[in-house]
């Protein structure tokens, strides 16, 4: 499909093809190209006309078949006829400019466009659809409405439309949750964007590579049987129950020897530093003890008795794995699926936030926090600062919606 | 007859207009249709209050008469919010209306420059689209170099009381037909506004006993830096309505101009009749009416907060079901005017009507409401009638330098609907624009005008002096935790020091009581008591007001960024055709102008934003 648009979209889809008729709207039409591409070479053509459309301008959508010649022919002649190409993302900050999307509706786009999982697409639909600016219009709007009763008992003394300062800074706690709810899913969504990044460690052999081929459901680590084959730290991505999961595997631990093996080892001290998931294999053909690791503060661990079938027993809280006999691996995927859920949250929980909001939201919070309701004029500075924070994020004027606010909920005399 | 300026009208906006342009050396010529309604009060017979108290304190600070005036009709002072900081200070002055007039209708005479003349002004005349005279009623003409329009409610007025309706510009007097018509034709575009006023009482048919007495305050504080004292002479009282009063409104409600269709203008939202009140706050079991004298000698008295146009026999059951008014005896009756105002946007930031040059407004006929806004506007108008007749640039001031600037700007900038009443709210800048530093903001311009005189401002300067130096003495004066030390900060500020720290870093803690520091601090004994606690607040704002100052910075210098000449709008990707045309039609010069065109988008001043530092760094 070529787009086109701008006030000459028309003019120029006109002179790719004939039979266009700009004055049927809305309609998909059937048109023929010209010059060199046709006789006989057809497309669908759909005109649209401002301000109904995706960006908000006159419109045209070519519908081509997908013969790299005709679209090629097709871009050069309308750049002949006086069409520029799009740069990254114009249509949508042209939408953006026509208020057909505010700011975060185009974030959501962008997003939606780079999905690579159920839940990044799932996010950035509904911030598509709006939900993340309905959410912040709350949170604004009940900002406002404590800022307008600061500002009506400052503007209005006369008539002893003194606010209760605790009204106010309950009112603002209550702010401050929802900020910090609405952060803590941005912190989830984050982590879903860069995946939740679980770790195999263990001992030399211990079936971390086994463990990790069979997660990833092709080989990619060499399996071999003598201790020390991984020498390298392995990562792949993958998808757990909708999420991007980046899994890592790392060399065996304690292995002592050559240049490539200390390396490896220090590579994977590194990678546990930054797991959100430990998954921790204690083999069950040695006799050593279950290996005590030192894990980053927050990270889950899953405890797991690899090679079970060689052997009984195990620990308290070891999952028995094994390999061979498939023994406890889809309790395993399951109990790893809830984990790395259990980090992300659910798509139907809370609205998740990306980093830029993030900011502005801590912003807000910063200066809420510091907010002095024993004395309203700074009081309500601080609620502007805090407002402005949010301002960023959609954009709008504030000064005229307090006002309405004061006088939706205030009856003044002169 | 002609003349350097003429004045239409001689109202709050009209004799502020008149007496400064006069006073910067032009010959003036003031139209009015009733000599004797010179300086009027038609509604609250009162000056200031929050957000209008600062506009008075600017305007006296330019050396404008509105706070001069007040302070010698005042009854009663009362400073609203005055246990809170000076940025919310509401100076207000009850005024004997007679006495106000009174005062300056003989400023007015007595000033070199003017003549005062009765007569109705039908219509302006120009030339080349330049205004060069008005027409008056008699058939006289009167050439003018400028000409200031300060019609108020008299245009095309029409009042309403129940059923009944009349043309006219206030309770007894007549509306001002022609020179609206006028206004339309050299181009302006009218709208049709409303406001009201309350009934006014006999002072005697009241039972005092049964309603609340409100005294003025201890220190009653002067506006005007002319006056050196001022005192209370009366006291107002106030009441409550009771729940029958929803009952007797909604029962009678058909029969109000306002509900019934009779009106067509817009009312303000700040100043609702009290139907109006009933209708939108039906669960206000009470509303507070304050009742005022209007005259130290007179009857009448003022109900402040029962503004109305409901028919007389309405008005005298609402009013009459109130406790302590059982008896009332109505003088007047309360009536709502609907009359014409220029549309917003059609003036420049000097009050130049933008259509038609030689032209200012000023007042409530730009869709203002309140003495306060009107004296504001008629002052910056008066003066830039003046600097335009010399060739020199007009008096703008910003919205980060003065209230007057708030008002001006969105007078001229922001599309109202309703009339438009001054409230701090309304300024991004609050903190730095307290009554406290109105006189440092806008003084030496005053000076440099003429309109103040160098020894007032010079007096005035040591003043600041003596807070500055204050307030840097508690900045920087160590306190170290001695007992001695501890003693005194006890006794002052009725808190315990433990660690070294300043008298400032004292002062901030949220457990101080300001006013009790105030009046205790040693260093601040010197100071008069007002003083003391503007340092105190100073103090205690300032990581606040630095904060602001640099918001007023980082606007300013967004406001100033410069759009080159040859900058092509067509050339910026994203930009919706509505702008282009806004930009293209108006060719702004700064960013500051184009954010304020009608239809520029905040993303589209992003977008110009971002292409403009661009620019700069290649």
């Amino acid at each position: 499909m070529v787009r086109l648009s701008g006030s000459e979209a028309a003019r120029i889809a006109g002179a790719v093809c004939s039979g266009l008729d700009p004055d049927r709207p809305w309609r998909a039409q059937l048109v023929e190209l010209s010059g060199d591409l046709g006789p006989g070479e057809r497309a669908v053509a759909i005109p649209y006309r401002a301000p109904r459309s995706a960006t908000g301008e006159d419109m045209v959508e070519l519908v081509l078949h997908g013969s790299p010649f005709v679209v090629g022919r097709v871009l050069e002649r309308c750049v002949a006829a006086g069409a520029r190409p799009a740069a990254p993302g114009e249509f949508t900050r042209r939408a953006v400019a026509n208020g057909k999307l505010d700011l975060l509706q185009a974030e959501a786009v962008r997003d939606l466009v780079a999905a690579e999982t159920r839940f990044e697409y799932q996010s950035a639909q509904r911030q598509l659809s709006g939900e993340l600016s309905r959410e912040l219009g709350r949170v604004r709007g009940e900002l406002i409405a404590t800022l307008a009763q600061l500002e009506a008992g400052l503007d209005f003394a006369a008539q002893g439309a003194d606010p209760d300062p605790d009204i106010a800074m309950r009112c603002l706690a209550r702010v401050g949750q929802e900020i910090d709810r609405l952060v803590s899913g941005g912190e989830r969504r984050e982590l879903a964007r860069g995946g939740v990044r679980v770790v195999l460690v263990g001992a030399p052999n211990a079936g971390k590579s086994t463990l990790f081929n069979r997660l990833l459901c092709r080989p990619r680590a060499i399996v071999a049987d003598a201790p020390g084959t991984t020498r390298d730290v392995l990562e792949a991505t993958t998808e757990i129950d909708g999420v991007k999961t980046v899994l890592v595997d790392t060399a065996g631990l304690g292995v002592g020897g050559g240049e490539v093996e200390r390396e490896g080892v220090a590579r994977a001290g590194a990678a546990l530093a930054e797991a959100h998931v430990a998954v921790v294999l204690w083999p069950a053909d040695t006799a050593q003890g279950p290996p005590q690791l030192a894990l980053p503060p927050g990270g889950r661990r899953l405890l797991v008795r690899s090679k079970a079938d060689l052997a009984p027993g195990g620990g308290e809280g070891w999952l028995r794995v094994s390999a061979r006999t498939g023994e406890g691996f889809a309790e395993l995927e399951a109990r790893l699926a809830s984990v790395v859920r259990e980090l992300v949250g659910h798509e139907d929980g809370p609205v998740a936030v990306g980093a830029r909001h993030r900011r502005a939201l801590e912003r807000a919070r910063a200066e809420l926090a510091a907010v002095d309701t024993g004395t309203p004029e700074l009081a309500a500075e601080g609620v502007r600062w805090a407002l402005a924070a949010l301002e960023e994020l959609v954009g709008e004027v504030l000064t005229e919606d307090v006002l309405d606010e004061v006088f939706a909920t205030f009856c003044i005399g002169k | 007859m002609r003349a350097d300026v003429v004045v239409v009208g001689a109202g709050h906006a009209g004799c502020e207009a008149a007496i400064a342009a006069a006073r910067m050396g032009a010959r003036v010529i003031v139209v009015t249709l009733s000599r004797a309604r010179v300086g009027h009060m038609p509604c609250n017979p009162a000056v200031g209050g929050v957000g209008k108290g600062h506009l008075v304190a600017e305007t006296d600070a330019l050396g404008g008469v509105q706070g001069w005036a007040a302070d010698r009709a005042g009854l009663q002072f009362k400073t609203l919010n005055r246990s809170r900081g000076p940025a919310v200070w509401g100076p207000r002055a009850q005024c004997d209306k007679n006495r106000y007039s009174q005062l300056l209708r003989g400023l007015l005479l007595g000033i070199h420059g003017v003549e005062l003349i009765e007569a109705e002004v039908v219509g302006l005349e120009s030339d080349d689209g330049r205004v060069v005279a008005v027409r008056l009623g008699d058939g006289r003409r009167v050439e003018a170099r400028a000409v200031i329009v300060t019609t108020g409610t008299f245009l095309d007025g029409v009042l309403h009381t129940g059923p009944e309706r009349r043309a006219g510009g206030r309770e007894d007097e007549p509306a001002s037909r022609g020179l609206g018509n006028s206004l339309a034709e050299h181009g302006l575009e009218l709208r049709r506004f409303k406001t009201g006023t309350p009934p006014r009482l006999h002072r005697d048919s009241l039972d005092y006993s049964r309603l609340t007495e409100e005294q003025g305050d201890d220190e009653p504080r002067p506006f005007s830096w002319r006056t050196r004292a001022v005192r209370n002479r009366c006291l107002c009282w106030s009441a409550r309505t009771l729940e029958v009063v929803q009952r007797i409104i909604e029962d009678n409600l058909h029969r109000s101009p306002l509900f019934s269709g009779q009106i067509v203008g817009i009312g303000p939202r700040y100043c609702p009749s009290i139907e109006d009140k009933v209708v939108r706050f039906p669960h206000h079991r009470e509303h507070t009416l304050f009742i005022e004298p209007e005259g130290l000698d007179g009857e009448s008295m003022y109900v402040n907060g029962l503004a109305t146009s409901l028919p007389r026999d309405v008005q005298e059951r609402v009013v009459r079901s109130v406790p302590g008014l059982e008896r009332a005896e109505f003088l007047r009756y309360g009536y709502a005017v609907e009359y014409d105002v220029v549309a917003p946007g059609q003036v420049s930031a000097a009050l130049t009507a933008r259509a038609v040059p030689g032209l200012w407004l000023a007042g409530q006929v730009l869709g203002t409401s309140g003495y306060e806004e009107a004296a504001g506007l008629g002052l910056l108008a008066g003066i830039n009638a003046a600097l335009a007749l010399r060739g020199e640039a007009p008096l703008v001031v910003g919205r980060d330098e003065g209230y007057l600037g708030v008002l001006v700007d969105d007078v001229v900038h922001v599309e109202h609907r309703e009339p438009y009443r001054m409230l701090t709210s309304r300024a991004e800048h609050r903190l730095l624009l307290g009554i406290d530093s109105a006189r440092e903001r806008l003084m030496a311009r005053g000076v440099e005008l003429g309109l103040v005189p160098k020894r007032a401002f010079h007096v005035e300067h040591l003043r600041w002096d003596a807070r500055e130096r204050a307030r840097q003495e508690l900045e920087r004066t160590r306190l170290n935790p001695s007992t001695e030390t501890r003693d005194a900060v006890r006794r002052a500020c009725r808190v315990e020091i433990t660690a070294p720290t300043t008298w400032a870093g004292v002062l901030r803690r949220t457990d101080v009581d300001p006013a009790l520091a105030a009046a205790g601090l040693e260093a601040l004994s010197d100071l008069p008591s007002e003083d003391r606690l503007v340092v105190v607040s100073r103090v205690r704002y300032a990581g606040y007001l630095e904060r602001q100052r640099k918001e007023v910075a980082r606007v300013r210098r967004l406001r100033e960024a410069a759009i080159p000449e040859a900058f092509e709008p067509r050339a910026l990707p994203g930009l919706s055709r509505e702008v282009l045309e806004a930009l293209e039609r108006h060719r702004p010069r700064s960013l500051g102008e184009a954010a304020r065109l009608p239809g520029v988008t905040p993303a589209a001043v992003a977008i110009l934003a971002g292409w403009l530092s661009r620019r700069r760094e290649v």
